[in-house]
């Protein structure tokens, strides 16, 4: 590449990777002398590579934007599109990193302590959504559900995202989270891990049968059938045809 | 005027086109409205699995699929990403696209992706450094390929060629197609005050393969090209203009921003198959 446009894109990166205003666009002008140029229409450009961060966290992030004034969240954007989070073709992985910064800024910033992992739980919403992870079109066994991601977090999340009530904030105590697509709807469930639940998954990852586990627990050979049958029927997991 | 780049690859008229977009995932694949093609944007499929892939699938097995890209960073100034590269090769060979496209400007700097389309200054330096990467992705993607005239709200600093003559040299020592974007070419027209027929008039007109309409935004002191609207009678009037110098090609209604419904995107779509009509009598 030669100088002349080196020069040129060196200028725009500077521009466009400053803070929003009009002190950007002066010395973007006066890095080209002799450019007549609208600073309104430039500025534009800054504009539009900055909102598509923000438009972009919001879709992303909605419990999280609501659970801090406008104020702190317009900071958490700006503060965000700061660190330069586009780092992929595909648009919404600039969020991929949202919830790490969350939580840098937290404490910093007098944030509600539930807030990094409300972020992260929404992350990993999108996440699995988007999964690349396929599903097998039929099953020789009871099989977990690929998109399948667990989160451990300290509030309990699942039910006040489901509430979407507008309560304050969530309930503190240990919860551990399920999240996966489901594979017709083709959107994420989540649910706050429950005993049958993690049952149903240990006898898809071991390969444990019915049979087996009402051996080993003393449940009735029905209801163990009937939690297999529920939690197929949630995608949790997957069961063989027939 | 050298043979038209379509003859040269077998790329024939393909009609009217709407964008698969994610307001659309479940309603297109299902609309017994006529449509001739569809239109994806490769960046919303390449890496995401679920509901795209299941809308991408549905639509394959209807229409002819085009990829039009937003995130090739043809111009930038970063290396042509590897994986970005790989990844759409493998999509257009998968949809078995007789095409693909994307922009005539960069979108990338210094590694970080700036999701919206910057204008080049026009150059012959510029020139010079697009080029060889459009070569280089035909070569790896090995399909005939389309470049966008982008729209743009400020000249860049240096420019030494008309945007016309800019375009011109691009494609023709690239050796690439055109996808010529009325909307755009009107915007910029009324944007920096030049005559959009006559723009039209000095493209190299033989090497446009797809056309795009769209609405914009009228602003106080500037259009926006923003997708979000009905094409207007101007932009409808210059497709006619440009129609008549280079006979049908596949025409597509772009609409991204404040999307209506389905109907009301493909009720654009039959105006512009009327026109295409009209042109080919």
């Amino acid at each position: 590449m030669k100088p002349g446009l080196k020069h040129f894109f060196d200028s725009m990166d500077a521009y466009l990777s400053g803070p929003p205003g009009a002190e950007g666009l002066s010395k973007l002008s006066a890095s080209h002398p002799g450019w007549d140029v609208a600073p309104e229409r430039m500025a534009l450009y800054g504009q539009f590579v900055r909102g598509h961060v923000r438009s972009t966290l919001e879709k992303l992030f909605p419990f999280t934007r609501k659970a801090v004034t406008a104020a702190a969240w317009d900071a958490l954007v700006e503060g965000y599109t700061r660190t330069r989070p586009a780092r992929h073709y595909e648009l919404n992985r600039l969020g991929e990193g949202f919830a790490p910064f969350v939580a840098d800024a937290t404490q910093a910033q007098g944030l509600p302590p539930f807030l990094p992992a409300l972020a992260r739980f929404e992350w990993t919403d999108f996440a699995v959504f988007a999964s690349e992870e396929a599903l097998p079109e039929s099953v020789e066994r009871l099989t977990p559900n690929p998109t399948l991601a667990v989160l451990e977090q300290p509030y309990r999340l699942c039910a006040f995202v489901r509430a979407q009530d507008g309560a304050v904030q969530p309930a503190a105590g240990d919860e551990l989270a399920l999240l996966w697509r489901h594979p017709e709807a083709l959107v994420t469930y989540y649910m706050a891990a429950t005993p049958p639940a993690l049952l149903v998954l240990k006898m898809a990852v071991e390969g444990l049968s019915e049979e087996a586990v009402a051996q080993a627990t003393g449940m009735a050979a029905g209801d163990v059938h009937a939690e297999v049958v529920r939690f197929a029927k949630d995608g949790l997991v997957l069961r063989p045809a027939g | 005027m050298s043979p038209r780049y379509s003859h040269r690859h077998g790329l024939k008229p393909l009609g009217a086109g709407i964008g698969l977009r994610r307001d659309f995932y479940d309603a297109l694949p299902r609309t017994t409205r006529k449509l001739d093609w569809v239109e994806i944007i490769p960046e919303n499929f390449l890496s995401l699995g679920g509901r795209s892939q299941r809308a991408l699938d549905a639509c394959r097995e209807r229409w002819t699929l085009l990829p039009h890209g937003v995130g090739l960073n043809i111009g930038g100034p970063d290396a042509l990403d590897d994986d970005y590269v790989t990844r759409l090769a493998a999509l257009v060979k998968r949809l078995d696209a007789p095409f693909f496209s994307d922009h005539l400007c960069y979108s990338r700097l210094g590694g970080v992706h700036l999701h919206d389309l910057l204008p080049l200054p026009f150059t012959e330096e510029a020139v010079e450094h697009v080029v060889p990467r459009v070569r280089e992705v035909m070569a790896r993607v090995e399909r005939p390929f389309l470049l966008e005239n982008p729209s743009y709200y400020a000249a860049m600093p240096g420019g030494t060629l008309q945007e016309a003559d800019f375009l011109r040299q691009v494609v023709e020592a690239a050796d690439c197609g055109l996808l010529l974007d009325v909307n755009n070419v009107w915007v910029n027209a009324t944007n920096h005050g030049y005559d959009p027929r006559a723009f039209v008039d000095a493209l190299p007109l033989e090497r446009v393969v797809q056309v795009h309409l769209a609405g914009h935004d009228v602003g106080e002191k500037v259009l926006i090209d923003t997708h979000g609207d009905r094409v207007c009678d101007d932009v409808w009037a210059l497709y006619r203009y440009t129609l008549e110098r280079t006979g049908p090609v596949s025409t597509l209604i772009e609409w991204d921003q404040a999307i209506p419904s389905l109907d009301a995107v493909l009720d654009e779509a039959d105006l512009a198959r009327g026109v295409l009509a009209e042109a080919s009598r």
